[in-house]
């Protein structure tokens, strides 16, 4: 396809900008410096759900979790409503933060509505709504996706229950759309990935040992976390580096096969995804509906009524 | 009040037929015109309704166009296969787990031909047949269930 110069510098300029806007709308809503995040999925992922129906935190968020959803079994067009995303975890649980130090959980969560539904535009949420939405800052997906929210990362203790504003569409006002069931996708997380999206491991995860052999010597970098030099039988020795979080398992001079776990897990987190369906309703159909159920009510009265009248026929004549 | 016909006892023939356990349909409430005619429109009406009710109110969602190069992330066939399906997983070889899938649909084909070896019908007389079936039934429910569940726990469920 070819397109005209000009306009290709437009739509780049147009990216650059969106990009912009997305990391400062990011490290805007981020209210402690620590990278994550949504954002990674929106940098990376044009669509968050993968052909198999993985939804693409699952990528880094390498552990599983439960998550739940609530959506209203049917809604009709353009109207406001609320789904709920539940993301049950053990408060106590205490993870591994940044700097190695132990911290309360962050927690996130995407939600993908059928094509045309849409965050609730801020004069038709309730007040309550409106509360929440100034301290939650749920963004579309992307400029082209106004139909996938997400969410995060927010604090764990407050934020168990995530409800998301959001208005239907109207099939009657956008012809593209229909009246029908649709499959929605949820995903949940809490906690820290175990990877970045350029594949290094965080250090809330287990570190293994690259090589088998013994361990020559472990040191401590000023800034935190294990050296730990391995000597292969051969002679030749690897260092793994450890960064701050992770606990050691192993001691100098211990015997170590090649993927042993040099570390514990420090990952209590993890994510969840669910699917759920939702209805959008004509009111027309529900009329029709429910003057159909009046004829059929009437229609069998009627037969009731005219077998009682052949019953006192019969009853009068009495030969059958 | 439903009109009834009282049975006929002077009857030779009724009596005959009452004796050997039939001939009910010669007296009560006739079903031509009274239930025939009038009644099972009722019915007949009520289930068109519900189903009807059931379209409007919770129609069948319009999935996601099949692609035959994504693996959905968990495979599950239709529910009345779960447990030939669980079967199939268990089965370390494939050439038994088809064997023992086909054995399901051989072994109820004999069951014509050899359920007249007790000539009773009550299922308390034929203790074994019975027998049978109800471990078929619980087995079957069994596996059904753990297909639900992951591999690692299908044969547990979860529970040991």
């Amino acid at each position: 396809m070819r397109t005209h110069p000009l306009e290709s510098i437009k739509s780049r300029f147009l990216t650059a900008i969106a990009l912009v806007t997305i990391i400062l709308a990011g490290s805007l809503s981020m209210p402690r410096a620590a990278a994550a995040y949504p954002i990674f999925a929106q940098q990376a992922y044009e669509n968050p759900r993968e052909a198999t129906g993985r939804i693409v935190c699952a990528n880094c968020h390498l552990a599983q979790k439960p998550t739940e959803v609530e959506v209203p079994q049917s809604v009709l067009p353009d109207t406001v409503f609320e789904a709920v995303v539940k993301l049950p975890y053990d408060l106590k649980a205490q993870q591994v933060l940044g700097d190695g130090s132990k911290g309360p959980l962050n927690v996130g969560a995407v939600l993908m509505l059928p094509e045309g539904f849409k965050l609730a535009p801020e004069e038709r949420m309730t007040e309550e709504q409106k509360e929440m939405a100034e301290s939650l800052y749920i963004q579309p997906y992307s400029e082209d996706k106004q139909n996938i929210l997400v969410v995060g990362p927010l604090p764990g203790e407050q934020y168990q229950e995530i409800a998301f504003p959001i208005l239907s569409p109207d099939p009657k006002a956008d012809k593209s759309l229909r009246f029908g069931k649709y499959p929605v996708h949820v995903g949940g997380n809490r906690g820290r990935g175990q990877v970045y999206p350029t594949g290094e491991k965080s250090n809330n995860t287990a570190y293994n040992a690259s090589a088998a052999g013994t361990i020559t010597s472990i040191t401590k970098p000023e800034d935190g976390g294990y050296v730990v030099t391995i000597q292969k039988e051969d002679g030749s020795t690897v260092t793994d580096t450890i960064p701050a979080g992770p606990v050691l398992l192993v001691a100098e001079g211990e015997t170590v096969a090649d993927g042993a776990a040099l570390t514990e897990n420090p990952n209590v987190g993890g994510f969840g995804q669910v699917d759920t369906e939702i209805v959008l309703q004509d009111p027309n159909r529900i009329v029709g509906l429910l003057g159909f159920f009046a004829l059929v009510i009437l229609a069998q009265i009627f037969l009731v009524l005219k077998k009682k009248q052949v019953e006192r026929v019969q009853a009068a004549e009495m030969e059958f | 009040m439903a009109t009834i016909k009282k049975p006929d006892l002077s009857d030779p023939q009724l009596r005959a037929k009452l004796a050997k356990g039939m001939g009910h349909n010669y007296y009560g409430e006739p079903a031509w015109p009274n239930d025939l005619l009038y009644i099972f429109p009722v019915v007949i009406l009520g289930t068109i309704t519900l189903c009807v009710g059931l379209a409007v109110l919770d129609p069948a969602v319009v999935g996601e166009p099949a692609n035959p190069f994504a693996t959905p992330l968990e495979i599950l066939p239709e529910w009345y296969l779960y447990p030939v399906f669980n079967i199939l997983r268990l089965v370390p070889n494939k050439l038994l787990g088809v064997v023992l899938m086909a054995s399901v649909p051989l072994g109820l084909i004999l069951v014509p031909f050899i359920e007249n070896v007790n000539k009773f019908q009550n299922p308390f007389r034929r203790p074994v047949a019975t027998t049978v079936f109800l471990f078929g039934t619980l087995v079957t429910l069994y596996l059904g269930i753990g297909a639900v569940f992951p591999v690692s726990k299908a044969l547990t469920l979860g529970l040991f």
